[in-house]
């Protein structure tokens, strides 16, 4: 078994990079680590305007999970577009509720359609089993809100995505007829038609429903 | 992209403006954009296609900018727009290639047969001649992959045209290639055809991967998934030529090869 070089070398060696391989090798490294320690520096190499790297920085920060998530919060960057982008999908990919809000606004107003479908994704995967139940429901209802909302997107990949934000975030609705209710209704709209005739969505809303067994679904609504 | 957002009735008066060309040309893409029905969008479109001229780059929004929207615009307005055709047909004829390159591509978006043979004949000289690099320019003689992919989606697979098409599977620029490759298979259904676009996926060069991602999609050849999966370049790409091979006719969430495209995409989001 071979020892990893402590993380501060691995930053040391992104902050010394001097050419584009240099720096995405430099940050693949730190990545691979998946270190609380290598954060920070991540998160800064999100704003280097270095796609290969921002791929690498956001699978580090999505395998260092909840310990990035205040870095990550406390850095993004208004200013800064292509930061904030990465940012999103890294706080999609890590699924912690304190990113919440930062879905909810990219999802509503971002204008890359790739952020916004990053985020549709993130709305339906944010981990709730281990908050205490009355935080649960209107966190989950905030999602929901989000991706009904979305469903009138003008893009066919952020439509595409929001059904699978509705198909995943389906299970913590299950005690909830009127939020299943919701979800059933609007993957039966997606399923039957797309205003921008894109059948993939269509697809996808018709597998989502078939997977969340309506039958069983529909009794919940009418008890 | 999207502009300011305008009304239907907005974008068909900024149209009629023909001494501002600024605002005909975003009139013209967004009642494309917009899909718009409206009956006097096609025949408003016509005569903007018809207000080309000889090129005078260094007029910003020129006519022929107009025009090229307005091609474009009617290629997405489906069924609607075949009383166009006929004008299409005689842009394809236009000096301006990137007129001919818009015009070629409505054209196959129309699926229009009557194209067929004029596509043809401005390919028949080969890679030799249509195909040639245009001296001090960048451009070919011919807008080749335009008007390659425009046979390949109108769909005549005569052996004639497979002739026409054949010889540009050689040729020394790999998205010509791609494009040569994607009509015939879309023509054909040949497996070796998608089995080239599947090798272009491995090109050095990542306009080239985007190019065969593209092609495989427009094809919707199901046995290129994990190709295009596996491909250097961006997933927004990836998501566009997957989505070309979850649209196959008969496709259903039941099936299990539709099923296997659509897990691949949710992969990629």
């Amino acid at each position: 078994m071979s020892l990893s070089p402590p993380v501060a070398d691995l930053v040391a060696a992104v902050q010394r990079a001097d050419s584009a391989l240099g720096l995405l090798q430099a940050t693949q490294a730190l990545a691979a680590s998946a270190h609380p320690d290598g954060a920070a520096c991540l998160v800064e190499v999100l704003g280097f305007n270095n796609p290969g790297a921002a791929v690498a920085a956001v699978d580090g920060l999505v395998a260092i999970g909840e310990p990035a998530v205040a870095t990550i919060l406390a850095n993004i960057d208004g200013n800064n577009y292509g930061a904030r982008a990465w940012a999103v999908r890294a706080l999609a990919g890590i699924g912690d509720v304190r990113g919440l809000a930062v879905l909810e606004d990219a999802l509503g107003q971002d204008i890359g359609p790739s952020v916004r479908r990053a985020a549709a994704r993130g709305l339906g995967q944010l981990r709730l089993a281990g908050l205490p139940a009355d935080e649960r429901g209107p966190i989950a209802a905030r999602c929901l809100a989000a991706l009904l909302a979305g469903c009138g997107d003008g893009e066919w990949v952020v439509r595409y995505a929001v059904v699978v934000g509705l198909e995943a975030l389906a299970p913590e609705l299950r005690g909830d007829p009127d939020g299943t209710g919701a979800i059933l209704s609007a993957l039966e709209r997606l399923s039957r038609d797309d205003p921008d005739g894109a059948s993939v969505v269509c697809l996808r809303a018709a597998l989502a429903l078939s997977r969340l067994d309506p039958g069983a679904a529909l009794e919940a609504t009418d008890g | 992209m999207a502009g300011d957002p305008i009304t239907e009735p907005e974008a068909l008066r900024r149209l009629r403006l023909t001494d501002d060309p600024s605002a005909q040309y975003y009139a013209a893409w967004w009642l494309g954009r917009n899909r718009s029905t409206h009956p006097d969008t096609v025949p408003l479109l016509q005569q903007a296609l018809r207000q080309r001229r000889p090129r005078d780059p260094g007029a910003g929004v020129e006519e022929n900018a107009v025009a090229r929207n307005a091609a474009r615009a009617l290629g997405k307005l489906g069924a609607s727009a075949t009383a166009a055709i006929p004008d299409l047909l005689a842009t394809l004829d236009d000096a301006d290639p990137g007129l001919r390159e818009a015009a070629a591509r409505a054209l196959g978006d129309l699926r229009a047969e009557a194209a067929v043979a004029p596509l043809m004949a401005r390919l028949a000289s080969g890679p030799a001649v249509a195909g040639a690099q245009e001296p001090g320019t960048p451009r070919l003689q011919e807008p080749c992959d335009a008007l390659l992919e425009a046979l390949g989606q109108i769909g005549v697979a005569d052996a004639v045209v497979l002739a026409v098409i054949r010889p540009f599977v050689g040729h020394e620029r790999p998205l010509i290639r791609s494009a040569a490759c994607r009509a015939l298979l879309q023509l054909t259904g040949e497996a070796h055809w998608g089995e080239q676009l599947v090798a272009l996926l491995q090109h050095q060069q990542l306009q080239v991967r985007r190019a065969a991602l593209m092609d495989l999609g427009a094809a919707g050849w199901r046995p290129a998934l994990e190709p295009i999966a596996a491909t250097l370049a961006e997933n927004s790409l990836k998501l566009i030529a997957l989505r070309g091979l979850a649209e196959q006719p008969g496709a259903s969430a039941r099936d299990a090869g539709t099923v296997a495209v659509l897990d691949a995409m949710d992969a990629l989001l």
